[in-house]
């Protein structure tokens, strides 16, 4: 970690990415895991509604109503991954110590290879659908092409949420 | 491919009551980093192992060591059974 060619907004993103109050969120393995998959879920139904939307010609008015409840949870849910990392994938990399750079390229590796074989299982279902009716590809080309975007967007961020560890037991032995 | 290094740190940390978010901003690392080097969950580079053991002002193999370390009582009175 560098200290001396911090800009004010690395120190700003610093403070808050390492703010504990709200701690008791990603305190333990579950509360990370429950965090990532209401994140997940909450990521689906956006964009099963943006689908709705724009695709199948909803009604825009609960569509955009619907989609804006959800879009405060899923932030919220979005900050609470990137603190409980402590802004692994947020900062910028000078801020990261070594531990911390290494842990990010562990999880861009992983969030990689398990997005290519999302891409793999998109193009398979797309060929397959293409075999069974021949117009599907063309139809739904573009949906997938768009939830693999936004898949390959958040995966690593859904890894470094369930990788994240515990908080070292505070050591009262030694007070500063 | 990577070896467990053993270290002495959380003892050293201890006795010399230093906590592990003053000895972080000194050798310039996240403070969740020393927790993870003592818990032998992160093997610490070259040179943040000799800042941390120029930071205590002792000898690299005091705090690291690829052998798991002695108690120290063994080490100063010589008990040579495990």
């Amino acid at each position: 970690m560098t200290t001396t060619r911090l800009t004010r907004y690395d120190r700003s993103m610093l403070r808050l990415m390492n703010d504990r109050r709200g701690a008791a969120w990603y305190a333990t393995a579950a509360r990370r895991r429950l965090t990532v998959a209401a994140h997940v879920t909450l990521t689906v139904a956006l964009g099963g509604l943006m689908t709705h939307l724009f695709l199948a010609e909803g009604e825009p008015l609960w569509t955009i109503a619907a989609m804006g409840a959800l879009l405060l949870p899923w932030m919220v849910a979005t900050g609470v991954i990137n603190i409980a990392t402590r802004g692994l994938l947020e900062l910028r990399e000078r801020v990261l110590d070594e531990r911390q750079s290494a842990e990010r390229s562990r999880v861009l590796a992983l969030a990689h290879r398990a997005t290519t074989l999302l891409l793999a299982a998109a193009v398979l279902g797309l060929l397959a659908a293409g075999m069974a009716a021949g117009h599907a590809p063309k139809a739904y080309a573009g949906p997938v092409l768009i939830a693999v975007l936004v898949v390959h967007w958040l995966m690593p961020l859904w890894v470094a949420g369930l990788r994240a560890q515990d908080e070292p037991t505070e050591d009262d032995l030694v007070q500063a | 491919m990577s070896e467990q290094v053993h270290n002495r740190l959380a003892m050293v940390r201890a006795e010399r009551k230093v906590s592990r978010q003053s000895l972080a901003e000194a050798v310039g690392v996240h403070y969740q980093t020393i927790g993870y080097i003592e818990r032998g969950q992160y093997n610490p580079s070259l040179d943040l192992a000799l800042k941390i053991s120029k930071f205590f002002g002792l000898p690299v193999e005091a705090l690291f060591s690829l052998e798991p370390f002695r108690p120290l009582t063994d080490e100063v009175y010589g008990r040579n059974q495990p």
